[in-house]
C-alpha cells in the first residue's frame, strides 16, 4: 500500500472540508479524486504533501507515518494549477531545483534535467524562462521538476485546468504514458468527469468533505453506489420505482430486477438509466431491452456524432423528461421529430435505495 | 511601454502642474544650497569639512544611518514576511503598529527613549548608555525608519503567489534556502526601495537623534544638529558644506538605487 489515508479531518473554523476520509491506493496505481470545487478535494491532496496540517487522521505513504512530517520530508512531487514555476530560474534550472537541494552531483543533475527533458518532449528548451513557454510547456515542466528527485508518489491538483481543450487532451495523454512508464503511484484531483474516466484506474467521489465511494470509471458509471455519483459522472435519469420480488415496478410497467440488487428487496428505489441504454422505437417489436411504455419526443438536439433528444414517458405520471441518446440512423429510422410518439425501452439499469431530495 | 499620443490642454495643464510643484518644492532648494555653499568658492567649504568636529559628525552620521538600515532592512524584510506569509491572533494589530514611527513626531519619540532608557528609566541599562550615547542614536535612526522595507517589501510579497514557496518545500528546501532562493528574488526591487528610503530618512533624522543624543559637540552631534548649530551660529558656510554632502549623497543613493533597480528589471526582461 504506497498511500493509506485514515480517518482524516480538516475543519476551517466550524466548517469540516474534509470529513473522516480513509483510502488506501495501490502502488504504481493513478487515482483520481473528483468532485466538485470546493468539495475539499484540493485540501486532501495538500494534506497528503504536508502543506495543509490535519485536525485528526493518520496520512502513511510507503508504510511510513508521515502525519507530523514536513513537506520536505515527505517524498512526493506536487503540482499545481498555475505551473508555479520559479519565474527568476529557466526551465533546466527549475527541474533542477529539487536536485540541488539533495545536493547531487553537478554531472548527475545535468544528467537527469536531460533526460526529463526528454521525457515531457522539450528537448533544448531548458535555456528558456517560464515566461517564454506556453501553458501546457510550462506545465510539462512543472511535472518534470516534479519528478526530477524521483518522489515515492505523484500529486497533482487540477494539473489541466487552466489550459485549452485541446493542450489538455496532449497533455492528459503525455501525463499517463509518463506515469505508466515510471509505475509512479499518483494522486489526480479534478472536478473534470471526462478527464477522470480517461486518465483513472480508480475513482474516488468527493462531495462536500466526504469520499462517497471509490471504483473503476467503469464500476461507478454503471453501478454507482450514491445517486450524487450517478449525477455527477454524466447524465442520469432517474425514476421512482419500488421493488418486490425479482421485480421492478415503474408507474404500471414491471421489470425484471437486475441481480446485484438483492439487497434492495421490498422497498422503494431511484431506476437509474443512462441515456445511450434508453430505445426509442415505431413499433413495440422493434425495442430492445424492456418496454417501459410510450412517450412523446419533446426536443432533439444536435450533439456532433449523436443526437440528444428529450422523451417525456406518457404512461407514467410524474416523471421528469428522458435524457436518450440517438445514433442518426436511429434518428433517420425514426423520423424523429418533436411531437412525436414512440414506445420506450431500457436496456440496462441500475437501482439505488430511495432517498428524498 | 504605453504609447505617448496626442495630448489634450487638461493633460498638458496637470503635466505642466506636476512640473512647477517639484521644481518648486524640490530643485528649488537643491539649487538654493548649492548656489549658496559655493558663492565665495570651494575653499570655505574644504576647509569646514577638514574640521574634526564637522568630520566626526559626518562620521557618526553615516556609519549610524547604515546600521540603523542594515537593522530596518534585515527586521523590515521579516516584519513583511511574517504579515504576508502567517495568520497569526492579533496579526491586524501588529500590522498598524508598525507604521507608528510614521504618525509619531520625532521630537516625542526621541523623549519617550529617554523615559524609557534615560536616568531611572523603566528599561535603563546598567554596562552602558543608550541615551546621550551612541546606542541611542542608532536606535533613534532605526526607529523612525523603521515601516520602509516593510512597507515596501509588503504589498510585493503579497502580490506574489505562495504555490512556489510550497513547490520548494515539497521538492526539500528548507524555509530558509525556500526565502532566499525563491522568495528574494521575487521582492529584491521592494526591498531595494524601501533601503533607499529607510537609508535617505535615517541620514537626514533630526529631532529624534536631537533629542536622544544631546547633540553634545564632538561627539553626539550628528550632521543634521551641526547645520542646526551652524545656522544658529550665524555660520552659513558651515551649514551649507554639510547641507551640500547630505544632499549630494541622498542624490547619489537614489541614481545607484535606480541603476540597480534597471538592470534587475532588464534582466527579468
Amino acid at each position: 500500500m504506497t498511500i493509506q489515508l485514515d480517518h482524516l479531518v480538516k475543519k476551517y473554523g466550524r466548517q469540516t472540508v474534509v470529513n473522516d476520509v480513509s483510502l488506501e491506493i495501490e502502488q504504481g496505481e493513478l487515482f483520481v479524486l473528483l468532485g466538485a470545487s470546493g468539495s475539499g478535494k484540493s485540501t486532501i491532496l495538500r494534506i497528503i504533501a504536508g502543506l495543509t496540517s490535519l485536525d485528526s487522521g493518520s496520512v502513511q505513504l510507503n508504510g511510513r507515518d508521515v502525519t507530523r512530517l514536513s513537506p520536505q520530508q515527505r517524498d512526493t512531487g506536487f503540482v499545481f494549477q498555475n505551473y508555479s514555476l520559479f519565474r527568476h530560474l529557466n526551465a533546466a534550472a527549475n527541474i533542477e531545483f529539487g536536485l540541488k537541494v539533495r545536493k547531487a552531483h553537478r554531472k548527475d543533475r545535468q544528467a537527469r534535467v536531460t533526460e526529463l527533458l526528454n521525457m515531457i518532449g522539450l528537448d533544448g528548451l531548458g535555456g528558456r524562462m517560464p515566461a517564454q513557454l506556453s501553458g501546457g510547456q510550462q506545465q510539462r515542466v512543472a511535472l518534470a521538476r516534479a519528478l526530477a528527485p524521483n518522489p515515492s508518489v505523484l500529486l497533482l491538483d487540477e494539473p489541466f485546468g487552466a489550459l485549452d481543450v485541446k493542450i489538455r487532451g496532449q497533455l492528459r495523454h503525455s501525463l499517463r504514458e509518463i506515469q505508466q512508464q515510471l509505475q509512479i503511484t499518483t494522486i489526480l484531483v479534478t472536478h473534470d468527469q471526462e478527464e477522470a474516466f480517461e486518465l483513472a484506474d480508480r475513482i474516488g467521489i468527493i462531495d462536500r468533505g466526504v469520499l462517497l465511494e471509490v471504483g473503476t470509471p467503469a464500476q461507478l458509471y454503471r453501478r454507482p453506489k450514491h445517486l450524487y455519483t450517478a449525477n455527477f459522472l454524466g447524465t442520469a435519469n432517474v425514476l421512482n420505482a419500488r421493488r418486490n420480488g425479482k421485480t421492478v415496478y415503474v408507474g404500471q410497467v414491471s421489470l425484471p430486477a437486475p441481480s446485484e440488487t438483492e439487497h434492495l428487496q421490498n422497498q422503494d428505489v431511484h431506476l437509474v438509466c443512462r441515456p445511450e441504454e434508453i430505445d426509442l422505437a415505431l413499433e413495440q417489436e422493434l425495442i430492445s431491452g424492456s418496454l417501459i411504455g410510450r412517450g412523446r419526443i419533446s426536443n432533439i438536439t444536435f450533439a456532433g456524432s449523436l443526437e440528444r433528444a428529450t422523451v417525456q414517458l406518457m404512461d407514467i405520471s410524474a416523471a421528469k423528461p428522458l435524457h436518450v441518446l440517438l445514433s442518426p440512423e436511429k434518428v433517420r429510422s425514426l423520423g424523429a421529430i418533436p411531437g412525436q410518439e414512440v414506445f420506450v425501452g431500457i436496456q440496462d439499469f441500475h437501482l439505488l435505495p430511495f432517498q428524498e431530495n | 511601454m504605453r504609447e505617448i499620443g496626442p495630448k489634450n490642454p487638461l493633460q498638458i495643464l496637470l503635466i505642466l502642474l506636476v512640473l512647477a510643484y517639484a521644481a518648486a518644492l524640490i530643485i528649488a532648494p537643491i539649487y538654493a544650497i548649492s548656489d549658496g555653499a559655493i558663492e565665495r568658492g570651494w575653499q570655505p567649504i574644504k576647509d569646514t569639512l577638514q574640521d574634526d568636529g564637522v568630520q566626526h559628525a559626518l562620521r557618526i552620521t553615516f556609519e549610524f544611518s547604515i546600521i540603523a538600515t542594515l537593522l530596518n532592512t534585515v527586521f523590515g524584510v521579516i516584519i513583511a514576511w511574517v504579515l504576508a506569509r502567517q495568520r497569526f491572533y492579533g496579526r491586524t494589530l501588529v500590522n498598524a503598529l508598525v507604521d507608528i514611527p510614521f504618525v509619531f513626531s520625532p521630537v516625542i519619540a526621541g523623549y519617550t527613549m529617554i523615559v524609557l532608557f534615560g536616568r531611572n528609566g523603566w528599561l535603563e541599562p546598567t554596562t552602558f548608555a543608550i541615551v546621550f550615547a551612541y546606542p541611542g542614536i542608532i536606535l533613534a535612526k532605526t526607529f523612525v525608519a523603521l515601516p520602509f522595507v516593510s512597507r515596501e517589501v509588503g504589498p510585493v510579497l503579497e502580490s506574489l503567489p505562495i504555490e512556489p514557496e510550497e513547490a520548494a518545500y515539497t521538492l526539500g528546501a528548507s524555509r530558509w534556502s525556500t526565502f532566499w532562493q525563491i522568495v528574494m528574488p521575487g521582492i529584491w526591487v521592494g526591498v531595494i526601495y524601501g533601503v533607499v528610503l529607510t537609508l535617505a530618512r535615517s541620514l537626514g533624522e533630526f529631532g529624534a537623534v536631537a533629542v536622544v543624543s544631546g547633540g553634545i559637540e564632538g561627539k553626539t552631534e550628528t550632521a543634521t544638529m551641526y547645520v542646526y548649530r551652524a545656522l544658529h551660529d550665524r555660520n552659513r558656510i558651515g551649514a551649507y558644506s554639510i547641507s551640500l554632502v547630505l544632499g549630494a549623497v541622498s542624490v547619489l543613493i537614489l541614481l545607484v538605487m535606480s541603476l540597480l533597480k534597471w538592470r534587475l528589471d532588464r534582466q527579468r526582461g
